[in-house]
């Protein structure tokens, strides 16, 4: 498959849909390696007794860490694993498993509260819009993805929008 | 509060330059990037298959240029602010083993109350080998008001007109 209208019309029947995911509690010790694994000298994301001193509940997790996790469940049996070691769903409602090649074209976070240990977050995924464009290597379909990432009490931890172009 | 932050007071305005950051990478840090975020692609940890795909060895992942370029803004404002945003395009890949460098430079000033401002920065990240742009970002950040320059004008009013 490329990109044809029954693409297009798969894409556009998912518009607005709210596909709704509870991704569990973000635990101190995901934000500490996630801290180590980027390199973070900061107390803030390692050091319970130092980011309470600043006022937050316990460690805080570096701004992009619930943005960069893949996946939060446990994986799919490796059977189920593609070839380049992914899984077919990649948080992206509306594209198919096989047949699009699928690049990321950015994304867009807009932080709104500190992330701490313990919080229990829910991500909201609606894709926002399609549009075709012409490319150097034929037709490309631009698909914008907004997620909303809520703690348990539904306030707003993170949201990003996500471009991703299909070929 | 450090020398360095005190010696901001008074100094911001649009074109400001940042200090450059760099940022090593390697093998072991892409693993371990992989494993913190639960990515299984190989591109990420097998050689093999990234130089099947064409490249000359396993690739920094693109939410790690995310988290550099977050880093730089949050390791500038220290306790003093926050980063309110972040738009990252990734550009080129870059390696296991290269030296990234990130270089900030300010576009906008808006001051938001008395106490507080807010700073539009792009953000360009830079790869050691050949110096080309690997990452992009614009930030947008909280800091103390104190920080711009007295004669820094506010480009709210700018923006706003060259929209209309």
């Amino acid at each position: 498959m490329a990109i044809d209208e029954a693409l297009i019309e798969a894409l556009e029947a998912e518009r607005g849909v709210e596909h709704v995911e509870e991704l569990g509690e973000i635990s101190a010790v995901l934000i500490r390696r996630y801290a180590a694994a980027i390199g973070e000298t900061s107390p803030l994301y390692s050091d319970t007794a130092y980011a309470r001193a600043q006022g937050h509940a316990d460690v805080v997790a570096p701004p992009n860490f619930i943005a960069a996790v893949i996946n939060w469940g446990p994986g799919a049996p490796y059977e189920r694993l593609r070839e380049d070691g992914t899984e077919a769903d990649t948080h992206l409602p509306g594209v198919p498993a096989k047949g699009v090649r699928v690049m990321g074209g950015g994304e867009e976070m807009t932080f709104k509260r500190p992330v701490v240990a313990g919080t229990v977050v829910t991500r909201t995924t609606t894709l926002a819009d399609v549009s075709e464009r012409q490319s150097s290597q034929g037709p490309m379909l631009v698909v914008h993805y907004s997620d909303q990432y809520r703690d348990a009490a539904g306030e707003s931890l993170l949201e990003t929008v996500r471009t991703v172009l299909l070929r | 509060m450090s020398v360095g932050e005190a010696t901001r007071q008074g100094t911001l305005h649009t074109g400001s330059v940042l200090p450059a950051t760099e940022y090593p990478t390697s093998t072991v840090q892409i693993f371990r990037y992989s494993a913190a975020t639960w990515n299984t692609h190989r591109i990420h940890y097998d050689k093999d298959y990234a130089v099947a795909e064409g490249y000359p060895d396993v690739l920094v992942q693109s939410h790690l240029h995310g988290a550099f370029l977050a880093r730089y803004c949050t390791d500038w404002i220290g306790e003093n602010g926050r980063l309110l945003e972040l738009g990252l395009r990734v550009r080129r890949f870059a390696i296991a083993g290269e030296t990234l460098t990130v270089l900030g430079t300010v576009t906008a000033v808006e001051r938001l109350d008395d106490a507080h401002a807010a700073i539009a920065l792009e953000l360009i990240e830079t790869r050691g080998s050949d110096g080309e742009t690997c990452a992009s970002a614009s930030a947008r950040i909280e800091i103390p008001r104190d920080w711009l320059a007295s004669t820094a004008a506010d480009d709210t009013a700018d923006q706003s007109g060259t929209a209309a």
